[in-house]
């Protein structure tokens, strides 16, 4: 649809080929089909094996599920039944994250756990925040512009009918983005709140724009899915099916095309014929200490998340793979990145309640590309943002406080609005996935998350951060508070040109294993200053469209290496 | 009663980086907020308790049942752990919300965080050696366990222990600023998680299915929720609007 009737249509058209949104019941959060699901026996040669029922997993098996392919989904986590599981309170939500032991190391180890990734049928979507910006067409091709980073094998415009695509269906809500490749949102902005309105008049007057969205949160009717009532949740996941994740986006279609979910199965690795090489399944466990269980397919695609993707290709030793699947010429998790997130809070002389309204409300991309007076290469964009109360207490902990002015601080909650940035990380080889050398309860060998900054990072946060406070100045606070964070893990097995600097090919199949694919955020070359989920969507809708025509089978070298750095355009 | 308008009170803009003494702060009127202080002396956030779904229900209700005896730490560690807990929350005095009984539900059912730091132990033995450390350190400078000490000597522990400054003996086994950030991730989350909490600070709590109408810039107070106290004098307000 071209742009301009995509805003002469505002909220007024669905996507096609996704009926999601109208298979959801208006009257309960299930999803629907749990009980009456196609299901398949392991013996049954499948087409494809899909691990983890997340933001890339569940869009491919989707798509490819409308093109007729048997499909099984094996996801560790729970199969949720959001009525019963999900809870309007912040520290009831724990069990909705990825609380299996993982060891961090390198000197500026990242934390994990609520801040980092999910764990069950909808996968991290069901408690981010719903950001869905779009990466910008530069995130592509940094080692060409600026010599930092790397250059993907594809280009913006190949995945730029799926960023429209996927946002038809999320359905995304936002003003016209100018920033990037410009473009419209299928549904209106939503109202700002007075916390958010106060940010927004600091970067006014500093002369930063702001715009109200990109957020992945139903405004106005969308089949059965309810108008989000701005109660602030998000992050602990919405009970209301405003806010988008694959749990109400994609799965009901899945499922209504013969998707099987295969909920606590947790895959241990991928199994592959010694003698042709190729993938033949995936082994998984139903319950700590059962049996293992082959589930036979003709194709695989591992969408574990950032962590869990390489931790199961290093778990996946054979006398082929000695050092773990696809893993001979060691790139296998290393350029793992994350997103820098300060955050700064500002203090106003009006009660703001700033735990109403989604977190997410606007942002800005005026810093996103390479500007050389700042000092580093690329950039970062600036959100707002709005913790609750145990949010607030780790980030007034953060600048120093316990005790009585912990206390202080804490009862001055309501006069508070926080503001905060993603600074594109740069991607190297040593922030790496490796094995720790101990166990799961399932005896699955758990994962090892090394990371450290370099100087183009460090410049890049301490720049932002004053960016930040300084919009809160402009804004009249009357305090400011900070805290350094991290968030959003993508790369880990990239795909690239050649087989020496990258696991996956153009069209994300693995170059070591003729069969297997890498569906989600892991392949991910960069990472820009966007938040991934909508990016991680829209490369596996594509994966999925390549698969269907058969290209993604493609053995033409040159087709593989895509549109490497030393070749501009393909052939 | 100082204006809220204003942010004096603020330990960031106060000489003494600390905020003045709580006995400036009203009484809570309706409702439990711990030791009876805080900003909302008309809001009691169990009001709207019949507004909440049925699943929040039983979670946040769950935290304000009696819990039993320790089952994680043993009566050493409980003394320690208490009189930590206490200091780093400024919980000097009943109603206290129960925030060791928390970590120790915590630590005993192994709900932990999902990452561990390659320097440190789990969160468990982190736990018990800090608790170990706490009554070292006591020790060494007062000649009584951590539980025992003053209150100032408490808190100068405890600031040496959120600056990193702790070391020798059990210290020298752990990061110390690593495992300040690790003790304290439970106690906030504890503390900030209990309805009493709440009261004091004025959040609305739960909103499934109700959701929140108010978004400002007009107003941001729900019809159950209250306005945090003021500086005015009632007498001239009720005055003000007779003239
Ligand atoms: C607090 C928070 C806020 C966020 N906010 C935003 C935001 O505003 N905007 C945004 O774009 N992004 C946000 N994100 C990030 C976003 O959610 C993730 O980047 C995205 O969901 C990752 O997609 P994925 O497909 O890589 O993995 P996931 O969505 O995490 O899916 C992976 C799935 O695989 C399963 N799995 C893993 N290993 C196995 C195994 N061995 N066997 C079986 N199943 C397995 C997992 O249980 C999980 O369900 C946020 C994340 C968090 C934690
Ligand atoms: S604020 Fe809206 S989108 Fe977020 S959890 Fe609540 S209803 Fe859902």
């Amino acid at each position: 649809m071209s742009d301009l009737l995509r805003g002469l249509l505002k909220g007024a058209v669905g996507p096609t080929d996704n009926d999601s949104r109208f298979l959801l019941d208006v009257h309960s959060r299930e999803l629907p089909g749990e009980d009456t699901m196609r299901r398949y026996a392991p013996n049954d040669e499948v087409d494809l094996v899909v691990i983890g029922a997340g933001a890339g997993g569940s869009v491919l098996a989707q798509r490819l599920a409308r093109q007729g392919w048997q499909v099984v989904i094996l996801e560790a986590g729970p199969f949720w039944h959001p009525d019963e599981d999900w809870v309007s309170d912040e520290a009831g939500s724990h069990g909705l994250y990825w609380t299996q032991k993982r060891i961090i190391g390198g000197s500026d180890p990242i934390e994990l756990g609520k801040n980092n990734s999910g764990r069950g049928v909808g996968g991290s979507m069901v408690h981010y925040a719903g950001y869905t910006p779009r990466f910008h067409p530069s995130d592509f091709s940094t080692m060409t512009d600026d010599a930092v980073g790397a250059d993907w094998p594809i280009r913006y415009e190949d995945i730029r009918p799926h960023y429209e695509q996927v946002e038809a269906e999320l359905p995304v809500a936002g003003q016209n983005w100018p920033w990037g490749h410009p473009h419209k949102y299928p549904f209106s902005p939503h109202p700002v709140s007075g916390a958010a309105s106060r940010l927004w008049e600091g970067a006014r007057r500093m002369g930063i724009e702001m715009r109200v969205g990109p957020v992945g949160i139903v405004n106005g009717t969308f089949g059965n899915r309810p108008h989000c009532i701005y109660r602030g949740y998000c992050l602990q996941g919405c009970k209301v099916n405003a806010k988008a994740s694959p749990y109400v986006t994609h799965l009901p279609d899945a499922l209504s095309h013969s998707v099987e979910i295969r909920a606590n199965c947790m895959a241990s690795r991928v199994e592959i014929d010694q003698s042709t090489g190729k993938a033949t399944g995936v082994v998984y466990h139903q319950e700590i200490g059962g049996q293992e269980v082959l589930q036979r397919a003709k194709f695989v695609a591992v969408a574990g998340y950032s962590i869990e993707t390489p931790r199961l290709l290093l778990n996946s030793t054979s006398s082929r793979f000695p050092n773990g699947l696809c893993n001979n010429e060691d790139q296998v998790g290393r350029y793992i990145m994350v997103q820098g997130a300060s955050q700064t809070a500002g203090r106003f002389p009006d009660e703001l309640r700033m735990y109403k309204a989604p977190p997410p409300e606007i942002s800005s991309e005026q810093f996103y590309e390479t500007d050389s007076s700042r000092g580093f290469k690329r950039g970062f964009s600036i959100q707002t943002v709005s913790p609750l109360p145990i949010g607030w207490a780790e980030h007034v902990l953060a600048d120093g406080h316990w005790g009585r002015a912990m206390r202080e601080y804490m009862r001055d909650y309501n006069h508070w609005a926080t503001i905060g940035v993603l600074n594109e990380l740069l991607p190297q080889p040593d922030n790496r996935i490796t094995i720790a050398d101990e166990t799961d309860p399932y005896g699955i060998p758990i994962a090892r998350m090394d990371y450290s900054l370099c100087d183009n990072d460090r410049a890049n946060v301490a720049y932002s951060t004053k960016i930040i406070t300084d919009i809160l100045h402009a804004a009249g606070s009357q305090d400011v508070l900070t805290i350094h964070r991290y968030a959003h893990l993508v790369g880990g097995a990239r795909m690239g040109s050649t087989p020496s600097n990258s696991v996956i090919d153009a069209n994300q199949r693995s170059w070591a294993v003729p069969n297997l694919f890498i569906a989600d955020g892991s392949a991910c070359p960069t990472q820009g200053s966007a938040n991934p989920a909508l990016t991680i969507m829209a490369l596996a809708s594509r994966l999925a469209q390549q698969m269907a025509s058969g290209a993604a089978m493609s053995d033409d070298a040159v087709v593989r290496a895509g549109r490497g750095a030393s070749e501009p355009a393909r052939r | 009663m100082p204006d809220f308008r204003k942010p004096s009170h603020l330990p960031n803009l106060r000489s003494d980086g600390q905020p003045p003494h709580p006995s400036w702060l009203p009484r809570q009127r309706v409702g439990i907020s711990p030791q009876m202080i805080g900003r909302y002396p008309d809001f009691d956030v169990m009001s709207a308790v019949d507004t909440w779904d049925h699943a929040t229900k039983k979670v946040v209700l769950a935290r304000l049942e009696p819990s039993g005896p320790m089952r994680f730490f043993d009566t050493e560690q409980e003394k320690t752990l208490r009189a930590f807990c206490d200091v780093v929350l400024a919980q000097d005095s009943e109603p206290r919300v129960p925030v060791a009984e928390s970590i120790d539900e915590k630590m005993a059912s192994g709900q932990l965080d999902g990452y561990q730091y390659a320097d440190m132990p789990d969160d468990r033995e982190t736990w018990k050696a800090v608790l170990g450390g706490l009554d070292q350190t006591a020790g060494a400078r007062g000649g009584h366990s951590f539980a025992e000490a003053t209150l100032a000597d408490q808190e100068a522990i405890i600031e040496d222990f959120s600056t990193g400054k702790l070391s020798g003996g059990i210290w020298d086994q752990l990061d110390p600023k690593r495992a300040w950030s690790v003790c304290m991730r439970a106690v906030l989350s504890g503390f900030y998680s209990h309805p009493w909490a709440w009261n004091e600070i004025g959040f609305g709590g739960p909103a499934y299915p109700r959701g929140f109408m108010r978004l400002g810039p007009t107003s941001t107070t729900e019809p159950f929720e209250k306005h945090g106290s003021t500086s005015e004098d009632p007498a001239d307000v009720v005055k003000g609007s007779h003239s």
